[in-house]
């Protein structure tokens, strides 16, 4: 837009790259839409799926505090999701068709490799493909993927898109929120002998697999991804903060 | 599932040469519907020339006001905007989505806040449905208000501002920018870019004492605005945006389908299942898509941008074979799976049996 002699008229994409900022579906081009609403549905399904997995793992808590701390990470995650659903509604998505779109508990074999690859109709992280196999499982998995959702988080937080940033920022404390559930948990598991042995197999199974979620290296979107604003870091650069993250909060319960 | 409610024209005032301030009625059943929080816009639809055009303008009006009221500011050559300015009148009726749009922070009647807002031109609209509101709202908050306009003839709003800084005074101040008309202050004159800013922040606004910042105006100036108050320390959350600009390209115009083209063979026989009902219908090879074909048929399928990128549409082809225009949303692994876009698929065979179900 131009406001006549104000000021010369400016291209969006240009507007984009010098770190503009979209404030409705109206000035969003096309290829924006397509990537932002590919982005949406990824977060969408991703807690979706993580909010069905952690459903399960009511049941494995061994304890009150556990079970109030999984039933509030499954509660929160179905509303984190509700929430960028909303965003995507403004683009005419279909949420009443969208949430019943898949089954967000489904999952592959425990000895499934399916490597950053998307399977299935819906657009989880392939990590909420995998199934929590017990308590010990679900405070490690909980721990690495609250530390992964926390790098995102300071991508998602500054996208170009403003309502959803700004949906992102409401998320990220109580996202952050569940991780440090997860810390608490991690501490109280490896105080016993066979809670630490739990915890070391665990965290050898879900580390590859969240590392993963960083997606490849030199990914060929990141490029028109960058120049849109909904991206800054790159996959490398997110992924060497995690495992700096990991390698802290592993250490002193001696599971690095 | 239509979005789309009638509004009752009750006032169109012309408030420059070339804007207009249009008040509106819901209908009484509807009135929930178009509560609106301050700084929100509504989007409007009307046919010209047989085509819908969607367009969206912010709410000028206070909430306390308990008026829908839009500043519609004619834009050279354009479409809807010009039809506003020339042809909208009282007892007119006018279809809109109720209100949308984050320009905006919750009020709280306790708060001491210092706004500061930012508008290029039209952009006054929704800076102007703040300002109102929180003075109004907020009795120990306060705003600055820095307008940047072409020429004092331009100028949206004038008087209603001056009356708001007489009602609230000490707490409402303007700062007008003028690109033409020089004035005594050599700051108010030019536009409003980094130089400008670094002024401002010097002389007139301590940057510290603000918690947050409306801008609305044309690129370059939300660009220049968004830098200076990062750079004056206001974090992300602290600057709020609302932008004007169309990211669609202009009309495309659809290819007109001619009765002559529809000779034997250039016909299909589409079979759509759509929420467990299947209807069965002919449909030309050409110049319609699958979707559209489907929607002409009275089922109501979902879709949205119809412009092959969000992926609402997706069907899955069950039998014979469609093209696909355009795809920027399917993956290719979802494509080898049989789906496709709807609205940019058209049928290559005599018969084609899709899904929207699975
Ligand atoms: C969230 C939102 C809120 C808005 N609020 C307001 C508002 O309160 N008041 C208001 O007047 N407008 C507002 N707009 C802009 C409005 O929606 C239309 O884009 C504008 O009125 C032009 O539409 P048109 O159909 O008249 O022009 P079109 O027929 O779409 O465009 C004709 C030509 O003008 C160019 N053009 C389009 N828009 C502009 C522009 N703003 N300045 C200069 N050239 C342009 C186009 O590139 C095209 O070449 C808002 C837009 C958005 C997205
Ligand atoms: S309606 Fe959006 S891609 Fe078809």
């Amino acid at each position: 837009m131009s406001e006549g002699a104000l000021a010369g008229a400016m291209d969006i994409e240009d507007y984009l790259a010098q770190g503009g900022v979209l404030t409705s579906p109206a000035n969003v081009p096309a290829r924006y839409r397509g990537e932002l609403l590919r982005l949406m549905a990824s977060f969408v399904d991703s807690e979706l799926a993580a909010s069905a997995g952690f459903a399960a793992s009511i049941n494995f808590a061994p304890g009150i505090k556990e079970r109030i701390a999984a039933s509030r990470i499954t509660l929160e995650k179905a509303d984190h999701a509700e929430r960028v659903l909303a965003v995507m509604a403004e683009f005419g998505t279909d949420t009443a068709r969208y949430q019943r779109q898949h089954d967000w508990a489904a999952r592959v074999a425990r000895d499934a490799d399916l490597g950053a690859v998307r399977t299935g109709g819906d657009m989880r992280l392939s990590v909420f493909h995998y199934p929590i196999d017990g308590w010990a499982d679900a405070v490690v998995m909980n721990v690495l993927m609250g530390l992964a959702t926390g790098v995102q988080m300071t991508e998602l937080t500054r996208l170009s898109y403003a309502p959803l940033a700004e949906v992102f920022r409401g998320i990220a404390p109580r996202e952050a929120r569940h991780a440090a559930l997860g810390v608490e948990g991690l501490e109280r598991l490896v105080a016993d002998q066979a809670g630490r042995a739990a915890a070391v197999a665990a965290v050898a199974y879900w580390r590859p697999r969240v590392a993963a979620t960083f997606g490849v290296a030199g990914s060929a979107r990141h490029g028109m991804l960058a120049r849109f604003g909904l991206r800054h870091a790159t996959n490398a650069e997110l992924l060497a903060r995690w495992q700096a993250m990991v390698a802290e909060t592993l250490g002193p319960a001696g599971l690095n | 599932m239509s979005r789309f409610h009638p509004l009752k024209v009750t006032e169109v005032r012309r408030e420059t040469r070339d804007a207009v301030v249009v008040t509106l009625a819901p209908r009484e059943e509807d009135r929930a519907l178009f509560d609106f929080m301050q700084g929100q816009y509504l989007t409007f639809r009307r046919a010209f020339d047989g085509e819908e055009l969607r367009r969206s303008y912010s709410i000028c009006a206070g909430r306390h006001e308990g008026v829908l009221k839009v500043g519609i500011k004619r834009v050279e050559g354009g479409a809807f905007s010009t039809w506003a300015n020339e042809n909208l009148a009282p007892g007119d009726e006018i279809e809109a989505m109720p209100p949308m749009g984050k320009f905006f922070t919750p009020v709280d009647p306790a708060a001491e806040k210092h706004y500061l807002g930012f508008a290029g031109g039209s952009g006054i609209t929704p800076v102007l449905s703040i300002i109102k509101t929180v003075l109004a709202d907020e009795p120990a908050s306060r705003f600055t208000l820095v307008y940047a306009n072409r020429a004092v003839g331009t100028i949206m709003f004038r008087e209603e501002l001056e009356d708001l800084k007489n009602t609230y005074l000490g707490r409402f101040s303007v700062i007008h920018v003028l690109e033409t008309e020089a004035q005594e202050i050599d700051l108010f004159t030019g536009r409003v870019d980094a130089a400008k800013m670094k002024a401002l922040f010097a002389g007139w606004i301590d940057p510290k004492s603000v918690d947050t910042a409306f801008i609305c105006g044309p690129e370059p100036m939300m660009l220049a605005i968004a830098a200076s108050l990062r750079e004056h320390g206001l974090s992300e959350g602290q600057i709020k945006f609302e932008l004007f600009a169309s990211g669609q390209p202009g009309r495309a115009k659809a290819k007109p389908v001619s009765k002559a083209d529809l000779a034997a063979g250039d016909a299909t026989t589409a079979t759509v299942t759509l929420d467990g009902t299947t209807r069965s219908f002919a449909m030309p090879r050409q110049g319609q898509s699958i979707l559209d074909a489907v929607i002409g048929n009275a089922l109501d399928a979902p879709y949205s941008c119809k412009a092959g990128v969000c992926s609402t549409c997706r069907c899955k082809v069950i039998e014979g074979e469609v093209e696909m225009l355009t795809n920027h949303a399917l993956e290719d692994y979802e494509v080898r799976a049989g789906y496709v876009l709807s609205c940019q698929s058209f049928p290559l065979t005599d018969k084609v049996v899709v899904t929207f179900d699975e």
